[in-house]
């Protein structure tokens, strides 16, 4: 297996066949222990993949957004909005919050994009610190530094999903459904075209593609699924402020999502699923936590540039052997 | 309202030199070594601590504590450098997400050492300057007067000797300047060392002020960050003019408006700067 088949093509090979009954292993690991706790950490992997995976749908065209945790909260208040004030369900407000999302990062994408590299990062880090300062300044909306508490909980056809048993499944569908998405964007025209802009900016756009609404498109489908993402935590864990959506949230998504492998398909579950229970294994060590994020983060740009997810393929490179 | 302006604008001023000192050291590592450096503010937090030190554990004058934190703080960067930053020296983007995995590991090594409480600082001077109704706080006419002294010493530096020449010419083009004999395996450390060891003086001269706790580098980072996009990343004239228009317009903003407003107003600015001229005010265009 080398890099270019990962990218390409689809059809199920035995080792991406036991690549993904691994994954649906982790996934039954709550049932197996029943202990609400480790629900929680799966659910709480579940939205981290789904957020990464939208900054993956803009790192597919060369960009890397800061603003991505704005996104998220852009949905967030707009469900929780929707549902508070003008009694929507959640089972719409979600989807709502994605679209809000969508149709911010859609307005103003074109002039944003036409920086890149460190010049993107640099004004969607600022655009992060607007929404947060904005959103301070109208508590009326945002419930100021205190936030808003006691989120409804997600309900599906009128029942309420108030244990962790209960949600998890939910969001595993949530999961799925995002990661079929990106699947699709992947290994469709679509998905050819993000990668020839990434690849080569300036030969796709000679090549007759127009990098300028692809970039766009991009980063307005990355951006909605932050905003659904955003939206389910909200509802999750019945909290938000603007707080929460800051610089912090923001990077703990880059990292995520470089520790999983920047342009590898998988890279944001793996990065979620690999970096979002590792604090709870390091308990007796909580304030390392964010040491260890670090170095991890370094190592990994350092030694495995593809990321976790390709460490496999990074390997058999390594023995010098052909699978 | 003139007395009101007058107040404003020694505000300004003062908040304007600080910002400077910040952002000298930031843009300096991008113009030298292409790296947007997160971990900036917790240089600033470092040297906060080093000063904190310096005074109140080991009993020494606050002029050797903020010479030993200089010195202390080349050391680091240099470290650093070689450490974090040199397999990165091709790749902007990666350099700059190192950079974010630098800053979790310093900011959260302080909350270890120190804990999370901020420490008071104790003052070295106290009493206040007037002219008329003009106020100003000696204790911040100190930081001022220091900060002052400090980045004239940089600028003689940079200016008038063989490194620091060296240095503008890493800026102006990597590649004739190797060409030229300036040697990269010691401008960049020293480069980085130097901006480093900006960023601590001023959490060292900061802290008799705002005290010291590990979570005081995000601020910094920021103003250093507006003031650098606005002057355009790398060069270092447009920092001086922007960290001073900055200044002016947050002391402006928050006596006439609001502070919030000041902060708001400051980043719709950035992105407006960013939009128009991604260059800034005096930077150069990129290719």
């Amino acid at each position: 297996m080398n890099t270019a088949d990962t990218i390409s093509t689809h059809r199920a090979r035995p080792a991406n066949l036991l690549w993904l009954l691994a994954l649906v292993g982790a996934a039954m690991i709550p049932w197996f222990t029943g202990s609400t706790f480790h629900f929680h950490i799966a659910i709480m992997v579940c939205i981290a993949a789904m957020a990464t995976g939208g900054l993956a749908v803009i790192a597919w065209v060369g960009q890397l957004s800061l603003a991505h945790a704005a996104f998220a909260g852009v949905g967030a208040y707009t469900s929780v909005l929707l549902v508070t004030r003008l009694d929507v369900p959640v089972l719409l407000g979600l989807p709502a919050g994605g679209l809000a999302a969508g149709t911010v990062a859609f307005l103003i994408g074109s002039p944003l994009l036409r920086l890149r590299g460190v010049y993107f990062v640099l004004i969607t880090f600022a655009m992060n610190e607007l929404f947060r300062l904005v959103m301070l300044d109208i508590p009326a909306y945002s419930g100021g530094s205190s936030g808003i508490v006691g989120i409804p909980k997600i309900s599906v056809f009128g029942q309420t999903l108030s244990r962790h048993q209960d949600v998890y499944p939910f969001m595993l569908i949530c999961l799925v459904l995002v990661m079929g998405l990106l699947v699709l964007i992947r290994n469709g025209q679509l998905g050819r075209r993000f990668a020839a802009v990434e690849e080569n900016l300036t030969l796709a756009e000679s090549s007759g593609i127009p990098t300028a609404r692809t970039q766009n498109l991009a980063f307005t489908i990355g951006s909605a699924i932050a905003g659904f993402a955003g939206a389910l935590l909200a509802h999750y864990i019945g909290f938000i402020s603007p707080e929460t959506f800051g610089f912090q949230l923001s990077v703990s998504y880059v990292i995520m999502l470089v520790t999983g492998g920047r342009l590898a398909l998988w890279g944001p579950l793996v990065g979620a699923l690999f970096l979002t229970p590792l604090p709870e294994f390091l308990r007796g060590a909580v304030e390392y936590q964010h040491i260890i994020y670090g170095v991890v983060l370094i190592a990994v740009l350092r030694f495995l540039p593809q990321g976790l997810a390709g460490l496999p393929a990074q390997i058999a490179r390594a023995k010098g052997g052909r699978p | 309202m003139s007395f009101l302006i007058a107040q404003s604008l020694i505000n300004g001023v003062i908040l304007g030199t600080l910002y400077l000192l910040m952002a000298i050291g930031f843009t300096l590592a991008f113009g030298v070594m292409r790296i947007v450096n997160f971990a900036h503010g917790e240089f600033y937090m470092i040297g906060a601590f080093c000063a904190l030190i310096g005074v109140t554990w080991l009993g020494l004058p606050f002029p050797i504590t903020l010479a030993l934190t200089i010195a202390f703080a080349i050391l680091l960067g240099a470290v650093v450098e070689r450490l974090v930053f040199r397999p990165f020296r091709a790749d902007e983007l990666s350099g700059m997400i190192a950079s974010l995995g630098l800053a979790m590991i310093l900011q959260h090594g302080a909350l270890i050492l120190f804990g999370p409480d901020p420490q008071a600082f104790p003052s070295l001077v106290s009493g206040v300057f007037r002219w008329g109704a003009l106020i100003v706080p000696k204790s911040r006419a100190l930081a001022l007067g220091i900060g002052i002294v400090i980045l004239l010493v940089f600028y003689v530096f940079l200016m008038h000797t063989r490194h620091g020449r060296a240095l503008r010419a890493l800026v102006q083009d990597q590649e004739v300047a190797a060409v030229f004999g300036v040697r990269l395996e010691i401008m960049y450390p020293l480069g980085l060392g130097l901006g480093v060891a900006l960023a601590a003086v001023a959490g060292g001269l900061m802290a008799p002020l705002f005290g010291v706790s590990p979570f005081i580098g995000g601020t910094p980072l920021l103003k250093a960050f507006i003031v650098v996009i606005l002057g355009g990343l790398g060069s270092i004239p447009g920092a001086a003019l922007a960290a001073i228009l900055l200044g002016l317009i947050e002391s402006f903003t928050s006596s006439f408006i609001s502070a919030s407003a000041a902060d708001i107003v400051t980043f719709a600015l950035v992105i407006g700067v960013l939009l128009v001229r991604p260059a800034g005010l005096l930077g150069r265009a990129e290719t």
